[in-house]
């Protein structure tokens, strides 16, 4: 690896890739009845059983068995008493067993939750407020409109409105103004100046930064960007990726060769460098900086996706579908792809993982979005300038990487119940 | 298989050619170079000297420069010359060994790469080394003990390393630990070299702590996953039943039997030492304010020292390429069902 090996920037998901990698190549018998090598491991044709390689590939869907317990109980129950329900599509039963899961399906709940409450952050963390009742006339300044503070009475602030200072003075003098406040009555971009780098307070819960912006604000605001800017990219690159890589497999022959070729070329490149590179230039917005992400780390998934193709292509569905008259993007996205799905979806949430370090590393190195976007990794770069020794000024630091190590540890919980639902691994042991 | 590696290496040439084409081409057509610097200084010089006088103007309010000293500066950077005739002109230097000099260092390009070595070396040698120490047992440890309270809660351990970036966990531990017990970075104290020996030694050690944990916490998870996979995997083969019914020890069956095939995916990981040990981080040396290869890539960016990056980047795409090529020689030589054609 050139020297930017280790900064992880590029997405490149190393866990995931290692084993589809490994599953990839074993060529196993279609469905492996997984449940009676899950159950017991005591004999030797249970072994055998056991022995054999994970299928990855569902020619036959509806037949294969998972591992899981309701699965199985799903199965016996379609099996046994002819005439009951049928049995439930592989998909339906992974998430069933992705659902039974505890700690990763809690995990994807709050963090939905989270991630869907974030998109109100603006009414829920904001230094303008919601509702403003002056000399009979009612105001709405967090949605959009501006209003200097002469208009409310505090003579010489032409700028936006004090609405704090209003709230507080509209009830200590009583009478028919009012105003509501957004919960947290503070702006991620607002500097105060009278309170710069002050430590968690009542008034600023997680203290204020260098420049008097509230880190609580900053970290809340920074938590919208990180998964945003995550899942964009990482859903960027699997199309990408996904589409090149089956391209090349299905089409092989020179277009494989000499695409192989450039992709290695590219892969070459340290992409770390030419980022900076270019962003040091252009002040990336988040677009640019997602697309040049993208174009970085689209080959990491084409690997993957050729060799599917390849081996995926020979079978007989395949040939059948080529004799019914199918076009290729149709024997590639509708009958391939499926088959092909699984390995895709267990290492998402390892490549949002990937993102969110990908962004809060260049944010902290200063090439990410422009300022003042809230970045968790910018937070921590300023932070650290203002370290020096024995705790000084520590929440600048542990805030945002407490939020983003939370983040990730709930993307990691998602990602090890999704693969385990989607891609088990069973091991037997014989003793 | 000689001639697969033979033309492995023979492909060395064009990827390396076309890679550096691309950063040069990038390098040379962006805005701010040192060319600009150049220009803008010349520029403030006169505007500093001069009087600025009443609304200049040129842009940036500066003296305009005469047209023959542009001509001549432009000269001197090569930039009269277009594009791929000047990376004909830096690949001949560079194969020559000659670099050209780094503006912001005013030293030979080569020397100030090279003065970087042994950091990055020291790092990345120690970080290898623990990393291959604690992972291998470990792992093999938790294959044997699979599923186990031990090896659950391991897991979570090591899962959670493996999504927490080096650099973070390293700020993090900075924040915790620096300024009382550890020092804030650096690769050694001012004044290291008239300490006496011993506390040279404390003293290294001191500052190694640190960023080694930080260095290697990426790479720890993905080996050890590795090696417990591996060890499972083989416990579950046929070979393994046939060792248990002769009656072998379930120590020897897992030790000499199993172990020895599982190694070989670790094996091959060490192919990749070489750019394990001339790779600097970015970020964890930025963390930690260490002067090695990652930091000097990194300020020679932000300075725009075109000659030191492009510099840098010919030892980081020659250390990749050997090094990928070093790892399939090794996955070849430890593995005989492996065939490269």
């Amino acid at each position: 690896m050139d020297h930017t090996s280790k900064d992880n920037i590029i997405p490149r998901d190393d866990l995931p890739r290692e084993e589809i990698k490994e599953k990839g190549e074993q060529v196993g018998p279609l469905d492996v009845p997984q449940e009676e090598a899950h159950e017991s491991h005591a004999t030797p044709a249970d072994a055998m059983l056991a022995r054999a390689p994970l299928p990855i590939r569902h020619t036959v869907p509806d037949t294969e068995v998972e591992a899981s317990q309701p699965a199985q109980k799903n199965i016996r129950e379609a099996t046994g008493d002819a005439g009951a329900k049928p049995p439930l599509s592989i998909f339906k039963r992974r998430v069933r067993k992705f659902k039974s899961l505890k700690r990763g399906y809690w995990s994807f709940i709050i963090l939905t939750f989270l991630y869907a409450i974030s998109f109100a952050l603006p009414l829920l963390i904001n230094s303008k407020a919601l509702i403003l009742h002056y000399n009979g006339t009612t105001y709405f300044p967090a949605f959009g409109t501006f209003h200097s503070g002469q208009e409310f009475g505090q003579t010489g602030i032409k700028a936006e409105a004090n609405y704090r200072t209003l709230h507080d003075q509209f009830k200590q003098s009583g009478g028919d103004n009012w105003v509501v406040m957004p919960l947290y009555p503070w702006d991620p971009y607002e500097n105060d100046y009278n309170a710069v780098i002050q430590p968690p307070s009542e008034q600023h819960l997680f203290g204020t930064d260098d420049t008097g912006r509230d880190v609580f604000a900053r970290m809340c605001y920074g938590f919208n960007v990180s998964i945003s800017f995550a899942l964009v990219l990482t859903l960027l690159t699997y199309v990408l990726g996904t589409v090149a890589g089956a391209a090349m497999g299905y089409y092989g022959g020179k277009i494989d060769l000499y695409f192989q070729r450039l992709i290695e070329i590219w892969e070459t490149i340290p992409a770390l460098n030419v980022i900076i590179i270019v962003s040091a230039i252009l002040v990336p917005n988040f677009l640019i900086l997602v697309s040049l992400l993208v174009l970085f780390g689209w080959t990491a998934m084409t690997a993957y996706m050729r060799g599917e193709v390849y081996r995926e292509k020979a079978k007989d569905y395949v040939a059948a579908a080529i004799s019914l008259g199918a076009t290729d993007s149709q024997i590639i996205f509708k009958h391939i792809l499926p088959n092909s799905l699984t390995p895709l979806i267990a290492s998402f949430p390892f490549a949002i993982v990937g993102g969110i370090t990908a962004l809060v590393g260049l944010d902290f190195l200063g090439f990410g979005l422009a300022p003042p976007t809230s970045s968790w990794g910018q937070m921590v770069s300023v932070g650290l300038t203002n370290f020096s020794g024995d705790f000084s000024n520590w929440w600048l630091v542990l805030v945002p990487l407490s939020a983003m190590f939370l983040t990730l540890l709930l993307v990691t919980f998602i990602g090890e119940g999704i693969r385990e639902a989607f891609d088990p691994k069973v091991f037997s042991r014989l003793r | 298989m000689f001639n697969y590696f033979l033309r492995r290496f023979l492909l060395i040439i064009p990827t390396f050619v076309i890679t550096t084409f691309v950063v040069f081409v990038i390098l040379q057509e962006t805005p701010g170079g040192p060319f600009e610097q150049e220009m803008l200084k010349i520029q403030m010089k006169g505007a500093a000297g001069g009087d600025v006088g009443a609304g200049g103007g040129s842009k940036g309010g500066g003296v305009e420069i005469p047209e023959q000293a542009k001509q001549e500066l432009m000269k001197y950077f090569d930039l009269d010359k277009p594009v791929p005739v000047r990376y004909i002109l830096w690949l001949g230097k560079m194969a020559r060994g000659d670099f050209g000099q780094s503006y912001t260092y005013s030293e030979p390009v080569l020397g100030v790469i090279i003065s970087r070595f042994p950091v990055s070396i020291y790092f990345g040698l120690i970080g290898f080394l623990l990393s291959y120490i604690i992972c291998v047992p470990l792992g093999i440890y938790k294959a044997i003990k699979h599923n186990s309270a031990f090896d659950l809660v391991s897991s979570t351990i090591v899962f959670i390393g493996y999504s927490i970036p080096g650099w973070a966990l390293g700020a993090v531990l900075l924040v915790l630990f620096g300024g009382k017990y550890f020092p804030l970075g650096e690769f050694r104290s001012a004044g290291w070299e008239d300490l006496p020996f011993w506390d040279q030694v404390w003293d290294q050690i001191h500052h190694t702590i640190l960023p080694v944990i930080a260095y290697m916490v990426g790479g720890f998870a993905t080996l050890t996953v590795l090696m417990k996979n591996s060890l499972l995997e083989n416990l579950g083969q046929d070979y393994v039943r046939t060792a248990f019914a002769k009656g072998l020890t379930e120590r020897r069956v897992i030790f000499v039997h199993a172990l020895r095939n599982s190694l070989i995916p670790i094996a091959t990981g060490l192919g990749g030492f070489l750019g394990l040990i001339f790779a600097g981080s970015f970020l964890v040396e930025k963390t930690f304010n260490i002067d090695g290869l990652g930091l000097l890539g990194y300020r020679s960016i932000i300075n725009r020292d075109y000659t030191v990056v492009m510099g840098t980047l010919v030892f980081g795409i020659l250390v990749q390429l050997t090094g990928n090529i070093f790892r399939d020689i090794l996955y070849a030589a430890i593995d005989p069902r492996i065939q490269f054609k």
